[in-house]
């Protein structure tokens, strides 16, 4: 427990830190959510705008998770792996599984203070969530399920991708473009069929909509994704899995 | 029962071996330093040692252990940094004890002990990234002094440390030593001066440990007795000529302001060379006879120049 603890406060002071990781991670998702709600709604039906900036700062959230696991996990490991710090850790009586639980659960922690101060920002621009107690909690549950299926894809990226620039810009690149191309940063209903299709399938797009219809409706998420949860949690879970086993197998295991 | 030993390590990596059978058995409370020039598998040997690293073939012990089982007592320090920068330096030693198992409370209590010790009170709570190269470093050593640390594996840890800091990290070695004789150590370096403090050393080199034993029995074995240094006015082919035939064996290395001559009897060769240079019309800036060093042994062994890259080609 100490070792996961320890793990846990060093890579939480890490990513507290570092002015780019909370730039990108908290403050960058909050002005989108300033720009979105107070400059594109204007074109919106006035009962609906409240509904459309909370899709936007549910999006915004996703964002930042999807930063934070994507780009900010990777770029820690891949600090620590540049500096040493992996071949001190190896001579020391620490298990991998203690040392990746004190990272992810820093991760975690550092993205919900992210999707709390974005959603903050939500609600001062006029963002109002809708919804039962278990809506809310449901749909706290696929954003967690998203920052999981990031936090995969960050531990892929960082056991493959080895100085931190590279791991930085691999993760940002991923995260933005998908974004994009999976309806986080448009309408379902503005995607063409293929990327409409694709959004159903990436599991943080998928989750995004599901937190948008348990928390804005229907009309608002474009459809109802219910239907896919069961294979957003698979394919999240998957991702996980694979991205634990390669950062086991390539950064701890002995060369 | 060995502290450390290893049998026929054999370690390849991209079809290249680095390490090509080594057989090393060093006794508790033993100082072993471990010498070689860069690319000689030193650090992988280290590595491996400290479980960092696996062998492709033969076998590590300690205590009789594998080395993954014994990584509670054992301290390693790699050459590279290993600290976060963005943390204080106390709290990086109190999160290295606490990896070692401690609890919050005596992490924090340990750590300030331990800075105390290494004489960064006064940086305690500064960042990292505040500290010199040398305070790095010290903090590096500090990490490797927790109670219950029996055996000691140093990658160069002298390296780019100031006369004072390295001063102070031999003083720290020698108190730990002292105080628990159980202790082992075993310091890769490729510099001869820092390896003279140990008892016993190993020179290592293209993967193979090719001599072995105190720092006088290693000058003995190679007849070095002395080394005469000599400043020039000028350096060319000729001179080198006339020195390669005054020197024992035939070994001269080119030094930085001149040459090094190798020999058994400086007062005979230092007339020799005088008379020979001035007929050569070289002027001789500075000529001093010195006892030879473990750089000097492990020159005269392989014709290898143990700091810098630099090998074959400085043996005329």
């Amino acid at each position: 427990m100490h070792q996961i603890s320890a793990s846990f406060e060093r890579t939480l002071k890490e990513f507290l830190r570092n002015r780019s990781v909370v730039f990108w991670t908290i403050a960058w998702p909050s002005i989108w959510v300033l720009i979105y709600s107070l400059l594109f709604t204007k074109e919106v039906p006035k009962h609906a705008v409240p509904y459309v900036r909370t899709s936007i700062t549910i999006s915004m959230m996703t964002f930042a998770l999807t930063i934070a696991g994507m780009a900010n996990l990777p770029a820690n490991i891949a600090r620590d792996r540049e500096s040493g710090l992996f071949a001190k850790l190896k001579s020391m009586p620490l298990t991998p599984w203690k040392d990746i639980l004190g990272r992810l659960s820093a991760l975690t922690v550092f993205s919900a203070i992210a999707s709390i101060l974005v959603a903050i920002t939500g609600v001062l621009c006029g963002a109002r969530f809708s919804g039962t107690c278990d809506h809310v909690i449901r749909s706290i549950l696929f954003l967690l399920i998203a920052l999981l299926a990031s936090a995969g894809i960050g531990l892929i990226l960082g056991s493959f991708i080895q100085n931190v620039q590279g791991v930085i810009m691999g993760g940002v690149g991923i995260c933005v473009v998908m974004a994009s191309i999976s309806g986080i940063f448009s309408s379902y209903a503005s995607l063409p069929p293929i990327l409409q299709k694709l959004s159903r399938v990436y599991p943080i797009s998928s989750a995004n909509s599901i937190s948008i219809y348990l928390l804005a409706g229907e009309s608002v998420a474009g459809y109802n994704p219910l239907g896919q949860a069961a294979s957003t949690v698979a394919s999240s879970l998957l991702i996980f899995f694979i991205g634990l086993i390669l950062y086991h197998r390539i950064l701890w295991r002995g060369e | 029962m060995y502290a450390i030993f290893t049998e026929n390590l054999i370690k390849e990596y991209q079809n290249h071996q680095i390490l090509k059978g080594i057989n090393l058995k060093i006794e508790e409370g033993e100082f072993y330093a471990l010498m070689g020039p860069n690319g000689s598998g030193k650090s992988t040997l280290a590595s491996i040692i400290a479980s960092v690293r696996r062998p492709t073939e033969g076998e590590v012990k300690i205590y009789g252990k594998r080395p993954e089982l014994m990584r509670g007592i054992i301290g390693y320090l790699p050459q590279e940094s290993f600290l976060s920068p963005l943390l204080t330096g106390m709290e990086n030693l109190t999160y290295f004890a606490r990896l070692m198992g401690y609890s919050r409370h005596d992490a924090k209590k340990i750590s300030s002990e331990l800075i105390e010790r290494v004489g960064l009170t006064d940086h305690a709570n500064k960042k990292v990234s505040d500290y010199s190269g040398g305070m790095k470093r010290i903090l590096e050593i500090a990490t490797l002094l927790f109670p219950g640390i029996k055996i000691l594996i140093l990658d160069e840890p002298t390296a780019g440390l100031d006369p004072s800091a390295r001063r102070m990290f031999f003083d720290i070695l020698k108190e730990i030593r002292e105080e628990d004789t159980a202790v082992t150590v075993l310091m890769i370096t490729h510099i001869g001066t820092d390896a003279e403090v140990a008892s016993r050393v190993g020179l290592m080199d293209d993967g193979r440990i090719i001599a072995e034993g105190t720092p006088e029995e290693l000058k003995e074995m190679c007849s070095l007795t002395e080394v005469v240094d000599i400043e020039t006015s000028m350096k060319n082919e000729k001179i080198l000529e006339i020195l390669n035939k005054l020197s024992s064996n035939g070994r001269v290395l080119e030094t930085e302001n001149g040459y090094r001559v190798y020999c058994s009897n400086s007062e005979e060769v230092i007339s020799e060379i005088v008379t020979a240079l001035n007929r050569a019309g070289c002027k001789i800036v500075k000529m001093e006879s010195k006892r030879p060093s473990l750089e000097d042994v492990f020159f005269k062994l392989t014709g290898k120049r143990l700091r810098g890259e630099q090998d074959a080609s400085d043996i005329r």
